[in-house]
């Protein structure tokens, strides 16, 4: 079987002749739970120390005043002459106390990951930006983008201004995800507008060149919002696989594209650029469950399905007796002479009220 | 597209989160799709037209018909080509679109599973589309009737 191979768009947004080879890092197995797990970690290795100050709360003199003058024995500021004198000082119920537990500046705030789950988790997400269904999923808007994974000619990609970036973006279909961008940017909720991050946005599409581009490639583009740029050299899990959640749309330049496989090598040759680095596996060569359930392997040593379609009920059909006469004659023999004579239909001459039974009757039935 | 990914495997990774899924915590946790090709906007892994390598979808058109969008599946990775879109006029009778709708679906064993859902879909639509009866004036009465006569 061929390997299946990507179109290389023109700059122009027209497909090209040329075609590359899928690299192999496509082939990789998309692995949802590592790639969380180890973006959980990578997200967190970039914070920085944060602490209260060490003496926040303890800046006071305070005693505790023992017992006998019924008041609680938390200690008190001493002295006189102001309104703070005596009152409750140090623990973290008290006004202008210290907090519980304050946060200190060597907490654990930087995670180890091992090589090898992020080299697998950079391949997964990679091998998962190929497919549309998980880019939509993602929230990407690519209903004009002409291909998945979207690589463009190196050649064309050469935008030195930014209105030349956009165009490009335009004439490439990620136009309509770029405007998603910049219609999502709203105003943070919460304390993180004081504190540098102000607004919220969506994220575009990542551009992923190779330092062959030209060192215009990155600042022609950095101005667009949305839009950010990787070398191929240096991709990141925290842009493969924003939030976690995989299906990144990626613009490849052919050049980064071509030198995938010499940076991931495969299943069986080792990579040339990572040390003791050989792509993952699968563990089913197979993954569409339903066409193994249905293949003939599977169905042809499986007992046939009881039944069928269509279950039989095991003593036939109920009947209603009260309509259906055949049945009603098998249970109740007298039901034909019945209709037949119709009875049913004999009116009682007799109308008159039936006569008392004679006082005898009564004296019998009383009696003690 | 690459041999590594199934629909079972993308149902499976997106079963928890997507763009089309919509979570409510009402009627015990709802949860709807804005898919355009699910025919129920229910996220179920039969109508998600993301997770299916055959769906299709039925929107109301501009001028108050239905357009049919139908996924083609060789084209899964061609996004812009994707989908294959078919107008049912106005004009066109509520039963010829249904038998239109299902004569190029799921009559040649594209989906069939979905051909009940299909009509019901464009016949909602269809529904929607005809202009809203105003009320009928109510009839006053008692010592209303006597005060307007």
């Amino acid at each position: 079987m061929s390997r299946p191979s990507v179109t290389v768009i023109g700059a122009d947004g027209a497909p090209s002749k040329d075609t590359i080879a899928l690299p192999e890092v496509f082939k990789a197995p998309i692995r949802p739970d590592i790639v969380h797990q180890v973006h959980t970690g990578m997200a967190k290795n970039k914070r920085q120390p944060y602490a209260v100050s060490p003496k926040a709360g303890h800046q006071t003199s305070a005693e505790s005043w023992g017992t006998g003058r019924a008041v609680a024995r938390i200690p008190r500021v001493s002295g006189g002459g102001t309104h703070r004198a005596g009152q409750a000082a140090f623990g973290n119920m008290c006004r202008s106390g210290r907090m519980f537990a304050p946060t200190k500046t060597w907490r654990k705030w930087h995670q180890k990951i091992n090589l090898g789950q992020k080299r697998f988790a950079t391949a997964s997400a990679l091998a998962a930006s190929s497919s549309a269904a998980l880019l939509l999923a993602r929230g990407h808007n690519i209903s004009q983008v002409p291909e998945v994974p979207l690589v463009i000619a190196s050649s064309g990609f050469a935008p030195t201004k930014t209105s030349a970036a956009v165009a490009l973006l335009k004439a490439v279909g990620a136009g309509p995800d770029v405007e998603k961008v910049k219609k999502s940017r709203k105003l943070r909720a919460g304390k993180g507008k004081l504190r540098g991050r102000r607004h919220q946005q969506r994220r575009g599409p990542l551009i992923v060149y190779s330092p062959e581009d030209g060192p215009e490639l990155a600042r022609s583009f950095r101005n667009i919002p949305g839009v950010e740029t990787s070398s191929v050299h240096a991709l990141n899990l925290l842009q493969l696989a924003p939030g976690g959640h995989l299906g990144r749309f990626v613009i490849w330049t052919s050049s980064a594209f071509s030198a995938l496989d010499t940076i991931y090598g495969s299943t069986t040759e080792a990579s040339a650029l990572k040390k003791d680095f050989l792509l993952p596996s699968a563990v089913m060569k197979n993954p569409d469950l339903s066409k193994i359930i249905n293949s003939s392997e599977i169905q042809s040593v499986l007992r046939p399905v009881r039944g069928g379609k269509i279950t039989k009920r095991p003593n036939g059909q109920k009947k209603n007796p009260l309509v259906n006469k055949q049945i009603q004659y098998r249970l109740n023999p007298y039901a034909a002479a019945y209709s037949k004579e119709k009875l049913g239909q004999f009116k009682k001459e007799d109308t008159s009220k039936p006569k008392r039974v004679n006082e005898t009757y009564h004296g019998l039935l009383h009696e003690n | 597209m690459a041999t590594n990914i199934s629909s079972d495997l993308i149902w499976e990774i997106t079963r928890g989160h997507s763009a089309n899924l919509v979570k409510r915590k009402a009627a015990g946790g709802v949860q709807f799709s804005r898919d355009p090709l699910n025919l129920k906007n229910v996220y179920r892994r039969k109508y998600e037209g993301l997770v299916n390598d055959q769906a299709f979808g039925i929107q109301p058109s501009a001028d108050g018909g239905v357009i049919l969008l139908v996924k083609k599946s060789n084209k899964s990775n061609k996004p812009a080509s994707s989908l294959q879109s078919t107008t049912f006029g106005s004009g066109k009778s509520s039963r010829k679109t249904y038998s239109g709708i299902v004569n190029s679906t799921t009559r040649h064993g594209y989906r069939p599973d979905l051909r009940a859902e299909a009509v019901s879909r464009a016949s909602a639509i269809r529904k929607s589309q005809k202009p809203v009866k105003a009320d009928r004036p109510t009839k006053l009465r008692g010592a209303k009737a006597k005060a307007a006569a």
